[in-house]
C-alpha cells in the first residue's frame, strides 16, 4: 500500500497539469508506505513525449543521496499518461524498477481522472498492482 | 576500501545498512565481492543468472555512470562512492 499525502499529491497533479499534453515524471520521497514529498522530474525522453518519458539518472542518484542524509527514502515513481487511462504499458513494464513503487495518473484534457500504483517482477515481466490511497480518493 | 550506498529498497539484504564498505580496485571486482561474499542475497537483485548487470540498474563511481567509463574495468580509489541507481523510464 502507498499513502500520498495532500503536499505531495498537489506536486504530482500541477506537474501532470503544468506538461500536458506530454507525459510528466517524478519522484516520491517519504517513509516506509507514506509519500510526504513528490519531486517533478524532467522528462528528458529524445522524441514525442506525448507518450513516453525517461528520467535523468542524475536526478535520481541526486534524490537518492539527500533522502540518506534527510532519514527519508526513494519510495518510488509517478508518471502520467495524458488522455489515456491509468494502467501499466509494456513499456512502462520494460523499463521500471522492481525495487519501488510506480504511480500512473490518467489526466484528459488537464483534468485528473485517476491513479494506480504498480510493483514490477526482478525480470520487468508482470505487473501488479498495489492499493494506493491520495487526498479525497 | 570504497563506500557502496545501499538503496532503501536493498537494505533488507545488507542488514540494514545503507552503506557497506567493500574492498577492491576495479568495480566489477567490487561488486562480484559485495554479491558473492560480503552480502550474497544481493546478486540476484542487480544480476541476472547469466552474470550480466539487470538492464534498470545502473551503477555510479561518484558522480560518472561506469558506462561512459570503463564498464566493469572502472577503476574505483578507497576513496571513491558507489551508488547503485534505478533507470527509469516508460511510456503508453
Amino acid at each position: 500500500m502507498i499513502e500520498i499525502n495532500e503536499a505531495a499529491w498537489q506536486v504530482m497533479l500541477d506537474h501532470a497539469r503544468d506538461t500536458y499534453p506530454n507525459e510528466c515524471c517524478g519522484m516520491l520521497t517519504g517513509t516506509g508506505t507514506q509519500v510526504t514529498a513528490a519531486i517533478p522530474c524532467k522528462n528528458i525522453y529524445q522524441g514525442d513525449q506525448s507518450d513516453r518519458f525517461e528520467i535523468d539518472p542524475h536526478d535520481i542518484l541526486r534524490v537518492q543521496r539527500e533522502s540518506i542524509q534527510q532519514g527519508q527514502e526513494l519510495i518510488g515513481f509517478f508518471h502520467s499518461h495524458p488522455d489515456e487511462d491509468a494502467y501499466f504499458s509494456a513499456t512502462d513494464l520494460k523499463n521500471a524498477s522492481p525495487w519501488h513503487a510506480h504511480v500512473v495518473l490518467s489526466i484528459r484534457q488537464r483534468e485528473f481522472r485517476n491513479a494506480k500504483a504498480f510493483r514490477v517482477d526482478l525480470d520487468l515481466t508482470e505487473s501488479t498492482e498495489e492499493e494506493l490511497l491520495w487526498p479525497k480518493s | 576500501m570504497a563506500k557502496i550506498l545501499i538503496p532503501t529498497p536493498l537494505r533488507q539484504f545488507t542488514d540494514g545498512n545503507d552503506a557497506v564498505e567493500v574492498s577492491g580496485t576495479s568495480i566489477g571486482e567490487i561488486l562480484n565481492s559485495l554479491t558473492t561474499s560480503v552480502h550474497p542475497s544481493l546478486r540476484n537483485n542487480l544480476f541476472t543468472p547469466e552474470g550480466k548487470l539487470r538492464s534498470f540498474v545502473n551503477i555510479y563511481v561518484n558522480d560518472e555512470d561506469i558506462r561512459y567509463l570503463e564498464k566493469d574495468a572502472t577503476e574505483v580509489k578507497s576513496s571513491d562512492t558507489i551508488s547503485i541507481v534505478p533507470s527509469i523510464a516508460g511510456g503508453r
